[in-house]
């Protein structure tokens, strides 16, 4: 028995100068001021759920049904990452970004490497188009993500047809995710389900919520005068006023994470709409 | 023929001063052809050859040799030492001669004038692009010329004989710029013309090539040397040619404007590839040269604690973030534009324009500037603390983002009251349903001034639908496209964002030209 206890202390001394001693569940947290640990959002709520930022070297994930905040949140994480002085890059297969609303959000567009794919969200009877077009978007993902020393690249397949994601083999998000692995890049992946995501990367889950966000008429200017009255209801969180779109709340949940990160936390944001000329 | 051509010949030592005058260094010219005066007859007798007539100066200096080789036809010599009794007698208006000649050459074609050669025994001057001045002759004043003449200097002995202080006091430096061309002294050295380097490689292969892979061996065996010369002249890449001389006897050419200077031999090799992979040549491959037109080299100063492309995982903290090298960005952009077209990528830009959906694409920028970049960078992160603050206590920071359908989406609208109430569409994944909000109309035109954008508006076919509804038919909309290229077009439209009952918030639009709804974008 001394023997025993001997030789297991003599294993964890040992695992402690290897630092093997810790586990997954042991893992210090990551820095939220470390820039080069993560990536801020710049939403405090957001990233005190997401522990400070996306994580850098991971594949991560935005998911969420159509209208649910996910480019919303893509063009925050542009913007904040173009701010931070970073190259970015977004692949987007469908080639539906609006370059107005990205302006608007604040993205440097000069620093932003805009992939416009050519995904077909009806391909008629061209019924190879799209697994094609998503094939390239893949290979041009994969191209970015190897050139490396971009801050943030996100794939953006939110409206892509889902036979088409789903025709993609299971390797291609192991590759991908063994491409970003040790770089300093952030790779986030926005669909209207869960593709793939690397052990330590996060999964957020982003839908309209029902109700609404305190404090939100602070700030906003005039677009927030006359929000009280005219106000539509039982459109999920949608605000309509008058002769305007206000915008909507979102509800982002991280749905998995890394042992970071808790899961199952939840931010509530609201978005503004960019006024019509 | 021209005189350079000539006088490359001669030495490699030679200063092309205009098309029409050269000095050449006939240092050691002596052993091979005999006296400086049988080097100026050889000289003369060549250019005779070749059918240009010229007048060849020899002296000991190279402005001596210049001022008599256009004042003295045929072949003048002067021993070394006797420049200034040479120049003597040579009248004070040859100094104006001087700047006439170089204001005379751009007006005269070359074959009309009378070729002039100065043979210096000593070195002289070299070149610059300005088209008035000739090379390494000084700027002469014209003035100081006729103030001499007005003194009564008649010849080159007696401005030389003039006390120099007292010249510079009443003429200032140039007055004895005059009086070192007068004595025939040098006012500064020699710099040889460099005849121009064509950086240019080729070779026949013995067995035609197909594929690219034994091509991607060629041409590296083709790069390197260019690539080494390109440094030791410390200069890069802009345009990369390839041809290929094909076994039918046709040429196949490419061009590859490359977006920064470059010489690495594998960037290279994966440009040139890469833009073949996207116009393969019709057949096997018989000959490759590979030409390169050179420019200045860049001047690049990293940070030192920057991360380079090869660092650590994890640098120090530091003030910027590495970028992409140009090099690496430039393989990118040339894989991705094969990849998914030219057109496909870049930097996105906003337009001057009030159509929706407007924007336009440029190149993506190789070279960012950092230091600009961490002004704005500041400023930026100023604006994102004000933001943060005002999302820690509001949570409002997120732009409603829109989701362009760059072909919109033709939709059967119900109208009820002068808002619409339901919007369907043929496609499935717009299922569309009723109208839970709406705001709206915003109208918006443009464009319908342009004659041709409104003929282009005509082949815009709108299909109507037999239901109507508030007395507004209920119409699919024809495609009509907002994005790219199409910036001329004309559009009248109102514009609605609607939340349908299959909760989602899309902006559609109402095109009171067609009569046709769409769906122009999805609230994401």
């Amino acid at each position: 028995m001394p023997l025993v206890q001997t030789t297991r202390a003599g294993l964890e001394a040992l695992l402690r100068v290897r630092q093997l001693d810790r586990t997954l569940s042991s893992l210090p947290p990551l820095d939220p001021y470390d820039e080069y640990a993560v990536g801020a959002t710049g939403v405090t709520t957001l990233d005190a759920i997401v522990g400070g930022g996306f994580p850098r070297g991971q594949l991560s994930e935005i998911t969420g049904a159509r209208s649910s905040g996910r480019a919303s949140l893509v063009l925050r994480l542009l913007a904040s990452a173009t701010a931070r002085g970073e190259l970015v890059a977004l692949v987007d297969a469908l080639d539906m970004l609006d370059v107005e609303s990205a302006s608007a959000a604040g993205v440097a567009l000069d620093r932003l490497l805009w992939i416009r794919g050519d995904v077909v969200a009806h391909p008629g009877l061209c019924h190879d188009i799209n697994p094609r077009a998503m094939e390239r978007a893949i290979r041009a993902l994969s191209l970015v993500l190897t050139a490396g020393h971009f801050g943030l690249v996100v794939f953006d397949a939110g409206e892509a047809p889902a036979r088409a994601l789903a025709r993609l083999p299971f390797t291609t998000w192991l590759r991908l995710q063994r491409m970003v692995e040790g770089c300093q890049t952030i790779c986030v992946l926005v669909g209207s389900e869960p593709m793939a995501r690397s052990a330590a990367g996060i999964t957020v889950q982003v839908r309209r919520a029902e109700g609404r966000a305190e404090g939100r008429a602070e700030g906003r200017g005039q677009r927030g005068e006359g929000m009280a009255e005219g106000r539509e209801r039982g459109t999920r969180g949608a605000t309509f006023s008058g002769r305007s779109f206000e915008g909507f709340e979102i509800e982002a949940r991280v749905v998995r994470a890394s042992a970071r990160t808790r899961e199952d936390a939840s931010a509530a944001l609201v978005t503004r709409a960019v006024p019509h000329v | 023929m021209s005189l350079v051509d000539i006088a490359q010949e001669f030495s490699p030592r030679y200063e092309r001063h205009r098309d029409d005058l050269v000095s050449i260094d006939v240092r050691g010219l002596e052993r091979l052809l005999g006296s400086p005066r049988a080097i100026a007859y050889e000289l003369r007798r060549e250019a005779a050859d070749r059918g240009v007539r010229v007048h060849v100066a020899v002296a000991g200096t190279r402005m001596a040799a210049l001022v008599l080789a256009l004042v003295r036809p045929g072949v003048t010599v002067v021993d070394r030492g006797e420049e200034a009794v040479a120049l003597a007698p040579v009248p004070i208006g040859v100094l104006e001669r001087v700047l006439e000649q170089t204001d005379d050459h751009d007006d005269q074609p070359q074959s009309s004038q009378s070729s002039q050669r100065n043979l210096g025994q000593k070195s002289s001057a070299s070149s610059s692009s300005a088209p008035r001045q000739a090379r390494g002759i000084p700027s002469l004043p014209r003035d100081a010329v006729s103030v001499l003449q007005q003194w009564g200097i008649r010849t080159l002995g007696e401005l030389a004989a003039l006390p120099a202080a007292d010249l510079a006091a009443r003429l200032g430096p140039q007055g004895l710029v005059c009086q070192a061309v007068a004595r025939g002294e040098d006012l500064g050295p020699l710099v040889p013309t460099l005849a121009d380097e064509r950086f240019e490689s080729s070779i026949e292969l013995e067995w035609p090539i197909e594929g690219f892979e034994p091509l991607s061996f060629v041409l590296t065996r083709l790069l390197e040397p260019i690539s080494t010369r390109l440094e030791r002249r410390d200069c890069g890449a802009a345009v990369l040619h390839v041809f290929l001389r094909l076994v039918t006897g046709d040429q196949h050419a490419r061009r590859l404007e490359l977006p920064a200077p470059l010489r690495d031999v594998r960037t290279l090799r994966a440009l040139a590839l890469i833009d073949l992979e996207s116009h393969p040549p019709p057949a096997a491959i018989d000959a490759v040269t590979v030409v390169i037109d050179p420019t200045p080299g860049r001047v690049l100063q990293h940070t030192l604690f920057a991360r380079g492309s090869t660092g650590s995982p994890r640098p120090e903290r530091v003030e910027g973030r590495a970028h992409p090298t140009p090099d690496a960005l430039s393989t990118l952009l040339a894989r991705l534009g094969a990849l998914v077209g030219q057109d496909r990528i870049g930097a996105p830009a906003t337009v001057d324009s009030y159509r929706p959906g407007a924007f336009a694409m440029k190149p993506f920028a190789i070279d960012h500037d950092l230091d600009n970049h961490r002004r704005d960078r500041r400023a930026r992160r100023e604006s994102f603390v004000e933001d943060s603050a005002i999302s820690a206590s509001s949570a409002v920071n997120v732009v409603a983002a829109l989701r362009r359908c760059r072909q919109p989406v033709p939709a059967r609208v119900v109208v009820a009251g002068g808002r619409p109430v339901r919007v369907t569409t043929d496609r499935p994944s717009y299922a569309g349903g009723a109208v839970l909000a709406s705001a709206g109309p915003w109208r918006t035109s443009g464009n319908w001034w342009k004659q041709s954008s409104v003929a282009s508006r005509q082949s815009v076919v709108g299909v109507r639908n037999q239901s109507a509804v508030d007395g507004r038919p209920a119409t699919v909309g024809a495609e009509l496209s907002t994005g790219n290229g199409r910036l001329s077009t004309a559009w009248d439209r109102d514009e609605w964002d609607v939340a349908l009952a299959d909760e989602a918030v899309y902006r559609i639009f109402h095109d009171r030209e067609t009569d046709g709804w769409c769906i122009d974008a999805i609230v994401d």
